[in-house]
């Protein structure tokens, strides 16, 4: 088995066992790995009845720290390819099969994104998201039509810069990071779900500071970052 | 606002943005514990060069000089910051605390289990 499906889950008992039993029922070709991030509610508990793959951290690391360990389990593991995948069943994983053939033809990074032949809606949702896009052209040249999808496929060489360095967590400015190192990335046109269970932690205040954040750091700091040695 | 004032809240400010970017570069550092010194320091640096800012509010507020609405400006700051920072400290102290007690207890059951055998 080559790919490795990373589920970061943070109290996320209404859809964990909907979305792993989906990808172990219809897509045994994957092999998986469950972090949970120190949940307070019973994801841990459904896993393990259920003796799903299952990393329990002892404390909440957050999103980026949760997706590393996933990273480096894959590293440590030797898997060609890792996804990231949500737990919340927004992610569909017949999306994951284009997206692995895309990276087949030799890509590092392959996101599954909404506007490829879909146009963006003019919603304020979207405008955030038009500028990181704006953020990432203007300072690499590169095109990314859907900087915020959480479903990103990495290649073996990603893996491991992913799994071992700091300031490299699953968001938008790492895209642009790798990007401005060299790596090949596309996009494949893929459907997103809404959340079904539990509350999304981006509410208004959270989404300012959330584009404030990516901002400045798409725009000034990642221009100052090492190079890398990774695609020279 | 005098000159010598002005220039040296920009050079430090300046000093400080690009001390905080060598950390990024070096990889000693998080970008987002980098933001607050970057917003801050670009703050200073506006303040530095556009002195009709700290005059006009001054005059609003009735400080005695735009000197003070800068000092002001700093200390209120980082009062916040303290603020935020003990916050995060004791929340990594609780989280250190409850890492260590589940090593410990992991550890003791592993002893446990090894004398069974």
């Amino acid at each position: 088995m080559d790919v490795l499906v990373i589920i970061p889950a943070y109290n996320e008992e209404g859809n964990i066992k909907r979305v792993v039993q989906n990808l172990i029922d219809h897509y045994p070709e994957y092999d998986y790995v469950i972090i949970n991030d120190g949940s307070k509610d019973n994801t841990s508990k459904i896993c393990h009845e259920n003796h799903y793959n299952i990393v329990d951290l002892p404390v909440n690391l957050g999103l980026a720290g949760a997706f590393q360990t996933g990273m480096r389990y894959a590293y440590e593991k030797h898997y060609k390819y890792a996804i990231q995948f949500d737990a919340d069943g927004q992610h569909r994983p017949e999306y994951i099969k284009p997206m692995l053939e895309k990276m087949e033809e030799g890509y590092d990074i392959v996101i599954a994104s909404r506007f490829v032949t879909e146009k963006k809606p003019h919603s304020a949702r979207m405008l955030g998201s038009r500028l990181i896009s704006a953020a990432i052209r203007c300072t690499t040249g590169g095109k990314i039509k859907d900087p915020t999808s959480g479903m990103r496929m990495y290649g073996e060489k990603l893996i491991r810069e992913l799994a071992l360095s700091l300031n490299v967590g699953p968001e938008p400015d790492t895209v642009s990071y790798l990007i401005k190192q060299g790596a090949k990335y596309a996009e494949v046109q893929a459907a997103m779900d809404e959340r079904i269970e539990g509350e999304s932690y981006l509410n208004v205040g959270n989404s300012i500071k959330y584009m404030l954040h990516m901002l400045i750091s798409i725009v000034i700091i990642q221009n100052f970052r090492k190079r890398s040695r990774l695609f020279r | 606002m005098s000159i010598a004032f002005r220039i040296i809240l920009i050079l430090a400010s300046i000093l400080t943005l690009l001390y905080m970017l060598r950390k990024i570069r070096k990889s000693q550092l998080r970008i987002e514990n980098s933001l607050f010194w970057i917003v801050f320091a670009f703050a200073l640096v506006v303040l530095g060069i556009f002195p009709q800012i700290a005059i006009g509010l001054s005059g609003l507020l009735g400080l005695q000089s735009p000197a003070n609405l800068v000092f002001l400006f700093i200390i209120f700051i980082l009062m916040v910051r303290l603020f935020q920072m003990t916050i995060n400290l004791s929340r990594l102290e609780d989280k250190l605390r409850s890492l260590i007690q589940h090593e410990a207890i992991r550890e003791h059951e592993e002893d446990k289990k090894e004398e069974q055998k």
